[in-house]
C-alpha cells in the first residue's frame, strides 16, 4: 500500500513540475501537447522540448542518488554515507573546473565530469581495496581524504578564475542545476543508468544479508567481495550520470534512504524502489520550485536541497537515535 | 562428512592452527575444547571456509571448501559465529530468514513456502517461535544466540558449526540447546562445536577434539579424552575426576 502511495506521489509530482514554467500553461494543455508529440505549435515544444526532457531528468537524478545512498549505506551498514563518498563528485567538480578554466567547450564538460568521477572512484576502490574485496573504514577514510583534495583543486580554480567569468561558470555547476539539459543528455547518460540500476537489483538479496554483518553474510552465501564491488560500481555509475546530468546535488542521496527506510523499513527488496521513488519525487518538486520561486532565474537545486535537507536529515536521524 | 589433512593456518605471520589431521562422520556431534586462545574459532572458520589453510585440505561431504563458491559453500554448512552484532529495525523472523539466502537465486526475491517452513521450525526448535515478531534489538544476549542458532538451522545444511553457541545462555537453555545439537545429529547432520565447558562437551559430544596451542592434542571419546593427562597439561591445572552413579567421568579444576 506505501508502495502505492509512492508511485502516485511520483505521478503527482510529475504532474505538478510539468505545470511549473516561464509560460503558464493550463493542465488540459499539457495533456494535449503530451498526447500530439508531433505537433509543431508552442505548447508542444515547450512541452516537449523543455519541460518533458527536464522533469524526466530531475526524476532520473532522483532515483539514481537515492539508489545510491541506499546501496552504499546498506554495504557500509553505516547511515551516514552518502553517494559522493566514493569521490564520483569531487573528482568531477575538480576536472570540470580545471576544463573550464582552460576554456574547454561547455558541451564538453558533462563528458570529462563522467569519465574524471569515474576515474576518481577507481581510485578510492584502488586505495580501499584490502585482498579480494574492499575495507569499509578504508573506503570511507580515501573518499573523505580524496573529496577534500580535489575540494582543495576546485577551490583554487575559482580562486585563479575570479578575474573572469569563468569563475561564475565553476560556481553554478557546484551549485547543481538541471538547466539546459535536454533528451539528448538523457540518451547519452541512459545506458549508465540502466547499468547502475540493474546492479542495484542484483545487489538487492545481498544487501539484505549484509545486515547481519559481512561474516554473517558470508556464512549464509553472500560472496561479500563480489557484492561490494558490484556495489560499488553500481553507485558510482549512478553518480556519474546524476553528476553529468545536474551537477553536484547534495543530501537527496543521504536524506532519502532514511526518509524511505521509516516509510517501507530496511528490506532492500521494497526499500530499493521506495528509495528510487521518493528520490525522484523530492528532486522533482525540487527542480519545479528552484524554476518558480525566483523565475525567470532560477535557483541551484543544490543549494534549495540543502536548505530544505539539512533539518529534515538532522530531525529523522535524531529522532531515530532517541526513539533506540 | 569432514576430513581434514595435515591442516596448518598463518594469520598476519602467525600460525594458529599446524598439523591437524581429523574425520568428523556424518551424524556426528564432535565438541572442540580447549583453553582460551588455541585456535578453536579459528579452526571452525577454517572448515567454514573463511580462512584459507596455508597447507593442507579441508574436505566438506567430498569437496575441497576453498574450491566451492560461497553459495555451494553455504548450502553444504552453516556457521554459527559467536560475533555479536547490533541491527537496526529486524525482527527475529527476518534474521533467521536470512539463513535461507543460498536456497535462493539473485532474482527470486519472494519467500517460498520452504522458506516459511524452515523458518518456523528453526524457530520452534529453539522454542522462540513467540519471538517471531520482536525486534532483534530488543532481545537480550541469549535472546540474540539462539536466533543465531535458528539461522544456521533454517540454513538447512548437512554440516553445522557452532561458536560458543551455550555462552549467554543460562544452563536450562544451555543444555536444551546441546540437546538439540545431539538429536539434530542423531538425524545425520554432522556437528561441529567449539565449547568451553569440558564437561558439557563431554555430557553432549560423541566425541572430544581437545586443541593446545593450535595443535590437535587429543581427539577421542569424551570418557579417554576426560581421563588423559593431556587435559591437565592443555589447561595447565590440576583436575579432580568424578566418576557419576551412569558411568560417565567428570573433570574439575583443584584449587591453586
Amino acid at each position: 500500500m506505501r508502495m502505492v502511495l509512492l508511485a502516485a506521489l511520483a505521478v503527482v509530482a510529475a504532474a505538478a513540475s510539468l505545470l511549473v514554467g516561464g509560460t503558464t500553461l493550463a493542465p488540459h494543455e499539457i495533456v494535449a501537447a503530451l498526447s500530439h508529440p508531433r505537433g509543431t505549435d508552442a505548447i508542444t515544444t515547450i512541452v516537449w522540448q523543455l519541460r518533458l526532457p527536464r522533469v524526466c531528468i530531475a526524476a532520473v537524478v532522483g532515483a539514481a542518488l537515492a539508489l545510491c545512498g541506499a546501496m552504499l549505506q546498506g554495504m557500509l551498514r553505516n547511515p551516514l554515507v552518502d553517494p559522493y563518498l566514493t569521490g564520483v563528485s569531487a573528482g568531477a567538480a575538480a576536472a570540470v573546473a580545471i576544463a573550464i578554466l582552460a576554456g574547454v567547450s561547455p558541451a564538453f564538460t558533462p563528458a570529462i565530469g563522467f569519465v574524471a568521477g569515474l576515474g576518481a572512484a577507481l581510485l578510492v576502490a584502488a586505495l580501499a581495496r584490502r585482498g579480494a574485496g574492499i575495507d569499509p573504514n578504508r573506503l570511507i577514510l580515501a573518499g573523505v581524504s580524496l573529496s577534500m583534495f580535489f575540494a582543495a583543486i576546485v577551490t583554487l580554480a575559482i580562486v585563479r578564475a575570479q578575474a573572469t567569468d569563468y569563475a561564475a561558470s565553476i560556481v553554478a555547476w557546484l551549485a547543481g542545476t538541471m538547466a539546459g539539459r535536454g533528451w539528448h543528455d538523457l540518451v547519452t547518460c541512459g545506458p549508465y543508468v540502466v547499468a547502475g540500476v540493474v546492479i542495484a537489483a542484483w545487489s538487492i538479496p545481498a544487501l539484505n544479508a549484509l545486515r547481519i554483518g559481512d561474516v554473517r553474510a558470508r556464512t549464509v552465501g553472500v560472496d561479500v567481495n563480489r557484492a561490494q564491488w558490484g556495489i560499488l560500481a553500481g553507485s558510482s555509475l549512478l553518480a556519474a550520470s546524476s553528476v553529468v546530468l545536474a551537477g553536484m546535488v547534495g543530501f537527496l542521496g543521504l536524506l532519502v534512504p532514511h526518509v524511505a527506510r521509516r516509510l517501507v523499513g530496511s528490506d532492500a527488496r521494497v526499500l530499493m524502489p521506495a528509495c528510487a521513488l521518493t528520490g525522484a519525487a523530492l528532486c522533482m518538486v525540487a527542480d519545479a520550485i528552484c524554476r518558480s520561486v525566483v523565475a525567470p532565474a532560477e535557483l541551484p537545486i543544490g543549494v534549495l536541497l540543502a536548505f530544505i535537507g539539512v533539518p529534515a536529515f538532522l530531525y529523522l536521524y535524531l529522532r531515530g537515535e532517541r526513539s533506540q | 562428512m569432514i576430513a581434514l589433512n595435515g591442516v596448518a593456518l598463518d594469520i598476519g605471520g602467525r600460525r594458529l592452527l599446524e598439523g591437524i589431521d581429523a574425520r568428523i562422520e556424518s551424524g556426528e556431534l564432535l565438541a572442540v575444547v580447549g583453553p582460551n586462545g588455541v585456535g578453536k574459532t579459528t579452526l571452525l572458520r577454517a572448515i567454514a571456509g573463511l580462512h584459507a589453510p596455508s597447507s593442507g585440505t579441508i574436505d566438506v561431504g567430498g569437496s575441497e571448501i576453498g574450491a566451492l563458491t560461497p553459495m555451494q559453500r553455504a548450502l553444504r554448512l552453516g556457521f554459527v559465529t559467536s560475533d555479536d552484532v547490533m541491527l537496526d529495525a529486524l525482527r527475529v523472523r527476518d534474521v533467521v530468514a536470512i539463513g535461507r539466502f543460498a536456497h535462493h537465486r539473485w532474482w527470486e526475491w519472494r519467500e517460498r513456502t520452504d522458506d516459511d517452513d524452515a523458518v518456523r521450525e528453526a524457530l520452534a526448535a529453539i522454542r522462540m517461535e513467540s519471538f517471531a515478531e520482536r525486534l532483534f534489538s530488543t532481545l537480550s544476549s541469549g535472546e540474540r544466540q539462539r536466533v543465531w542458532i535458528a539461522m544456521g538451522l533454517a540454513q538447512a545444511t548437512p554440516v553445522l558449526l557452532l561458536d560458543e553457541p551455550t555462552s549467554h545462555l543460562d544452563l536450562r537453555v544451555a543444555h536444551q540447546i546441546l540437546a538439540l545439537l545431539r538429536e539434530l545429529a542423531r538425524g545425520g547432520k554432522t556437528i561441529v562445536c567449539a565449547i568451553h565447558d569440558v564437561n558439557d562437551a563431554a555430557a553432549y559430544a560423541n566425541r572430544i577434539a581437545l586443541l593446545g596451542d593450535g595443535r590437535l592434542v587429543a581427539l577421542d571419546t569424551p570418557d579417554r579424552v576426560l581421563a588423559s593427562d593431556v587435559l591437565e597439561t592443555t589447561y595447565r591445572v590440576a583436575m579432580e575426576r568424578v566418576r557419576l552413579s551412569g558411568g560417565s567421568l567428570r573433570v574439575f579444576a583443584r584449587e591453586a
